[in-house]
């Protein structure tokens, strides 16, 4: 007799979570960074790829305004023996910074704001000295 | 007055859509696939930097990387000299010269997949021509699809073949530019070959050198189809270079993700040599 109670009161537990719902996670609400945008197209954007091409694009921009109102590139030779343009060092800048990545990613497990504070350095240093 | 005309950049349009599309658009794709993982169907979900990490510690990724290098190098050790050899020693002018430029541009004419099945069959040790000769009359064992090393002499005496004539055309070029007062200045001053290979000929001929060397060490770097044509990447792993694992990888198990993380460091080396080359050899030119 307890077994039969018991059998018939397990799709009461089953109703009181909601059929249907069982593995489903709850849907999370409002912006993500790293939710696919526009709900998945084959180019897979997210907020954040979007946002780091948003820079870049941000950074050539500055440099188009720059050499319009001053032009000439402001070429000069830098501390490493090199000749360069503000186009140059950002070259320099962005390409420094992947590699700076590339190994705190591969050396270490550590959270990334100290290759972020290098990189940041690495760009000052491009555009002050290089 | 000086007239300013903008238009010309109404020209460049053009080139500009065209880049975007085939350059931009998939490298940004790129970008984005390195940071998510998918299983098909435009559906992504987000691994942030996680393909990275793992690649940049496998041993997989070390050992292809590691071939890429050894093959590139040894390639641009091998073409770059003989081919200035072999430009030295063309005639300047008269009869053989078209015959010489026509028989250096002969390999560069052949499609990229059936110079790897050329060498294929050339070279297998049962049915090939070189391939019998030094099994059955030299007594010599080479066999490409079971010796690590008879497929590295392979593949690289393939290249050699392939691409030597492009250093070759290019140095060429840069040496009939040499005006003939040189010459005549270096006999005078009774100058020997070598001084005069060191002093006027190399120097001219710099700038074509720049523009071979990182032709051939782009070329090279991302070579995919002859080795995969000749090899498939074996015996065993040993001819896998990194456009090779790439290709399984993306194609071979359908990993996106890992592959396009690949891709990007793939990309981020390629970029750095190639700006380090170039920015050493013009480096004299900004003096």
């Amino acid at each position: 007799m307890r077994y039969l109670l018991t059998f018939l009161l397990l799709p009461g537990t089953a109703f009181a979570q909601g059929w249907g719902n069982v593995a489903k996670q709850a849907e999370p609400k409002g912006f993500s960074w790293t939710d696919p945008l526009w709900g998945g197209t084959w180019m897979a954007w997210t907020a954040a790829t979007a946002a780091l091409f948003i820079g870049i694009f941000a950074a050539m921009a500055v440099l188009v305004v720059l050499e319009i109102r001053w032009p000439g590139g402001a070429e000069r030779r830098g501390i490493l023996g090199l000749t360069t343009t503000r186009g140059d060092r950002l070259f320099i800048t962005l390409l420094g910074s992947v590699y700076i990545f590339l190994a705190w990613l591969g050396l270490t497990d550590a959270l990334l704001w100290t290759p972020l504070a290098l990189a940041v350095l690495w760009g000052v240093f491009c555009f002050w000295k290089v | 007055m000086k007239t300013v005309n903008q238009k010309a950049w109404f020209f460049v349009l053009p080139v500009l859509l065209l880049v975007a599309f085939n350059a931009l658009v998939p490298i940004m794709t790129v970008v984005n696939y390195s940071v998510q993982e998918t299983f098909g169907n435009n559906q992504f979900f987000w691994e942030g930097l996680g393909w990275f990490q793992q690649l940049l510690r496998s041993e997989r990724f070390h050992a292809a990387l590691g071939r890429q290098f050894l093959f590139t190098g040894m390639i641009l050790a091998i073409e770059i000299p003989l081919g200035i050899v072999i430009a030295l020693s063309m005639p300047k002018k008269g009869f053989w010269v078209p015959v010489c430029l026509v028989l250096m541009a002969l390999p560069m004419l052949i499609p990229w997949n059936v110079v790897g099945s050329m060498w294929n069959i050339f070279t297998l040790p049962g049915i090939g021509l070189m391939g019998y000769f030094l099994n059955e009359v030299l007594g010599i064992p080479y066999d490409m699809t079971q010796q690590p090393i008879a497929a590295w002499i392979t593949i690289i005496v393939m290249d050699v073949w392939h691409w030597t004539s492009l250093v070759v055309l290019l140095c060429y070029a840069g040496l009939v530019s040499i005006p003939d007062a040189y010459y005549q200045a270096a006999k005078i001053d009774g100058a020997s070959p070598w001084k005069v290979f060191r002093y006027i000929q190399l120097p001219k001929m710099r700038t074509v050198l720049t523009i071979a060397v990182l032709l051939r060490f782009m070329d090279s770097f991302n070579i995919y189809t002859e080795p995969f044509t000749l090899t498939g990447g074996g015996p065993g792993n040993s001819t896998t270079l990194l456009s090779i694992d790439l290709v399984k990888i993306a194609l071979g198990q359908f990993d996106l993700g890992p592959a396009a993380a690949m891709s990007l460091i793939y990309f981020a080396i390629t970029l750095f040599v190639s700006w380090l080359f170039y920015t050493l050899m013009t480096r004299d030119d900004q003096r």
